[in-house]
């Protein structure tokens, strides 16, 4: 019963949506526009928690289900199972689409009807495509029959909780820029006449989108350093990458909207960049899902989905940026900009992020460039990433340290520079001390950690200072910026590795640590074999620091091994380890990973969602005391 | 001047959609990835055998003749598909097939073998993925060539198809 009354959701779905883009051609607020608003609204939800409830009750007659899921799957996979495949991920992205929707539906006042409706009739559009290509390609209330027995189990390198609310909040990310890019159509096809200050509407979506990317971006790094057992966290996988682009451009954006705001500059830009970051958005899924690329996310491929993206991809960039190319002139103003103003910092910011977002965008597509024009294949990696993306950030974190302190307009020099000087202090003596103090040299080394205390000390000064005209969201995220930059810095640039055969008792070190092999047994998981290792760490004096104990798992359904990898962590250092295979005759081969200042990454980036939460929250008032 | 430029992001943004809409069309195969070892040594390992009392040392296996490497498991399906051509390959003169099993059960491992037949001359165990790490293995099945100096010549990702089949016995008689 659930699927079919899912499937009917779904299709009722696609009828709202369809009469809300006809109904707000009207361009004023009617109750047409409000039954289709919360009806698609209301459909979406129900067919989502359909097909949720059909995992959770494992209704294998639906065949979504029977290929992803299991009844011995612990309920929050089963859960998270609804949108941990290709086709219930769509669902998600849908209910997030209908979400934003009635957000920006609400935004409703006298003054701004033919604006919103502007706004909602391209929401409408982009809705009715979604669902459009969902029904189509990738309908998950397809029905099975026979109903089958059990199903066939939910890859065991998924079941992680990082995993379980990574999509969801990337989602929120990228389909927020969906409703900056439904205001930026709304502000190029307004007539000269009308004064709204659309970016006072964009704002509070680009910082949700933003902050949320963010945040998704996070965990799915998380998920990788505990999951996949490589030691690391960030691989430049195509689908990192189309994850990243947004939100390089997000950053951009961010930033350029303050300059609209203060100074009315920048606006063509800013609206280009609004329709570049969500196009960004959908080129980078239809990437991953068309099998044009592969990589190690892949979903499951279909060729006809690839050609329906594609097309939607065509029409929506197609229209959006003929509009731009047509109507933006009124936008332009020929105001020059001091290069040592706060404008000035945010143009240098936004030309170094669009710089980076080129450069990760040319290394994803060009395997297939270079395939389209001369029929060979290459591989672009790692080291193409680490030598274009980090050089061009260094200007770019230099520059974000001292923006925020930079006034308007033609600022003071000698005043600036009185301004740094104790945070240049700061970051001076903490770097000569950790250097002193750690004797390990290296030049990115330096370069990272004299980044990231430049990046700490100017923000904590500032929050001591607490200036009236500094937003409180800006430093708190500017802030998780540096803890970021530490983090990453001392774990890609000091990190050891050691793989070593051990049998019980034998003992091995790695740093100041100590490992001994105590024991290996044999344990049940709820859906699981699993051989369990176990470890005492001991530090320079013999004091017990930890037990570690990794796992090599069997999940019998889906007839996979993953291992389980054991971590201890401190505000300094993860003692990382995976235990490899072996038996009681040779021992085993572990692999160990001393991976510096970790946490620091996670801190950071949660330190950032904080930020952006504040942010939005502000942004949103500031709103509402415009309507 | 400035204005007409406002019109280049459409022009650049269809430029890209052409090039991957001319991609989705041709008939190419997104799994015939080069490997980043092409032409360079195999990586070097060790593990157990899975039929042999003795260890599976890659530099004893490789350097001799020409190898065929193909990674496999039971719980995959295409390599069931595959496993013809793989026994095809293994009943011609001058080829050695050498199977890395992936992340399997050692024991279902060999009953498969038993059941559908082994055309392997060796096996080595890689139970947790590691030696496919090294090889730079997206997935399984993946078949790579490596001639009598141990160095990797082709690989392929995916099942070895009848087209696929052709291909490799012609880069072997290149090789010779």
């Amino acid at each position: 019963m659930a699927p079919y009354l899912g499937n009917l959701s779904l299709w009722l779905s696609l009828f709202f949506a369809i009469s809300q883009f006809f109904v707000s051609k009207k361009n004023k607020k009617s109750k047409f526009i409000t039954i289709s608003v919360i009806g698609l609204l209301i459909s979406s939800l129900i067919s989502f928690f359909l097909l949720m409830y059909s995992h959770v009750v494992s209704d294998f007659s639906v065949l979504n289900v029977f290929q992803n899921s299991h009844t011995t799957k612990p309920l929050l996979y089963k859960v998270s199972g609804t949108w941990g495949n290709h086709e219930g991920s769509m669902l998600l992205w849908i209910l997030v689409l209908t979400i934003f929707n009635y957000f920006i539906f609400k935004l409703y006042n006298e003054k701004n009807s033919i604006f919103i409706s502007k706004t909602l009739e391209t929401q409408a559009f982009i809705t009715a495509g979604f669902i459009l290509f969902t029904v189509l390609t990738s309908n998950p209330f397809e029905i099975i029959s026979p109903t089958q027995a059990d199903g066939l189990g939910f890859n065991p390198i998924l079941q992680d909780p990082a995993l379980a609310i990574h999509p969801p909040l990337l989602y929120i990310g990228y389909v927020g820029f969906s409703a900056v890019f439904s205001i930026s159509i709304a502000t190029l096809a307004l007539e000269n006449n009308e004064k709204i200050p659309w970016h006072s509407y964009m704002k509070p979506f680009v910082v949700a989108a933003w902050t949320f990317l963010t945040i998704g971006i996070a965990f799915g790094a998380v998920w990788a350093y505990y999951e996949l057992g490589w030691g690391g966290w960030w691989f430049w996988d195509p689908v990192e990458n189309a994850s990243f682009m947004p939100w390089l451009l997000g950053t951009a954006l961010l930033h350029s909207l303050i300059t609209v705001e203060k100074k009315k500059s920048l606006q063509s830009w800013v609206l280009l960049l609004s329709i570049l970051a969500f196009l960004l958005s959908v080129v980078g899924t239809f990437l991953v899902r068309s099998g044009i690329l592969t990589s190690v996310h892949t979903f499951a491929l279909d060729p006809s989905r690839g050609i329906y993206i594609l097309a939607f991809t065509a029409i929506l960039g197609g229209y959006s940026l003929i509009l731009f190319g047509l109507k933006s002139k009124k936008y332009l103003n020929n105001s020059y900009f001091s290069f040592f103003s706060k404008e000035g910092s945010i143009l240098i910011n936004n030309i170094l992020m669009v710089v980076v977002c080129s450069s990760v965008f040319l290394g994803t597509i060009y395997p297939l460039l270079v395939e389209a024009f001369t029929n060979n294949k290459i591989s672009v990696g790692e080291p193409y990433y680490n030598s274009t993306v980090v050089p061009i950030m260094i200007p770019a974190i230099l520059i974000m340290g001292i923006g925020p302190i930079l006034s308007w307009g033609k600022g003071d020099k000698s005043k600036t520079f009185k301004k740094i000087f104790p945070s240049v202090l700061l970051t001076a003596i903490i770097t000569l001390f950790i250097f002193l103090f750690y004797q390990s040299y290296s030049l990115i080394g330096i370069v990272g950690i004299v980044l990231a205390f430049w990046i700490i000390s100017n923000n904590v000064i500032i929050l001591f200072q607490k200036r009236e005209n500094l937003s409180n969201g800006m430093i708190v995220a500017h802030l998780g910026i540096g803890l970021l930059i530490l983090g990453i810095t001392g774990s890609s640039v000091w990190q050891e590795e050691k793989i070593i055969q051990m049998k019980v008792n034998n003992e091995t070190n790695i740093k100041e640590y100590n490992i001994i092999f105590k024991e290996i047994n044999e344990i049940k998981g709820p859906n699981y074999f699993a051989l369990q290792g176990n470890f005492f760490v001991y530090d320079k004096n013999k004091n017990i620091i930890t037990k570690l104990q990794p796992e090599n798992r069997f999940y019998p359904v889906t007839n996979n091994f993953t291992t389980e990898v054991s971590i201890h962590t401190n505000l300094l250092r993860d003692l990382y380890m995976v235990l490899g295979e072996g038996n009681l005759n040779d021992g085993w081969i572990v692999r160990i990973y001393y991976n510096p200042l970790v946490i620091w990454i996670w801190i950071g980036a949660l330190t950032i969602f904080l930020g952006g939460l504040i942010s939005m929250n502000s942004n949103l008032k500031k709103l509402q005391r415009l309507s | 001047m400035r204005k007409q430029l406002l019109i280049l992001p459409s022009i650049f943004f269809l430029l890209i959609l052409l090039i991957f809409f001319y991609l989705l069309i041709i008939d190419r195969n997104p799994s015939e990835l080069p490997s980043t070892l092409l032409n360079k040594n195999v990586p070097k390992f060790e593990t157990e055998s899975l039929l042999k009392e003795k260890k599976f040392v890659s530099s004893d296996v490789f350097g001799k003749e020409i190898k065929l490497v193909n990674f496999f498991a039971t719980w995959c399906k295409p390599c069931r598909d595959e496993h013809n051509y793989i026994k095809r390959f293994s009943n011609q003169e001058g080829i050695e097939v050498i199977g890395i099993n992936y992340k399997d059960n050692s024991q279902k491992a060999i009953g498969w073998l038993k059941e559908l037949g082994n055309p392997y001359s060796n096996i080595a165990v890689d139970k947790n993925g590691r030696i496919a790490i090294d090889w730079g293995v997206y997935g399984i099945p993946e078949t790579f060539i490596v001639n009598s100096k141990g160095i990797i010549k082709y690989r392929h990702v995916g099942p070895v198809t009848k087209k696929i089949y052709k291909k490799i016995n012609l880069i072997i008689n290149e090789i010779e």
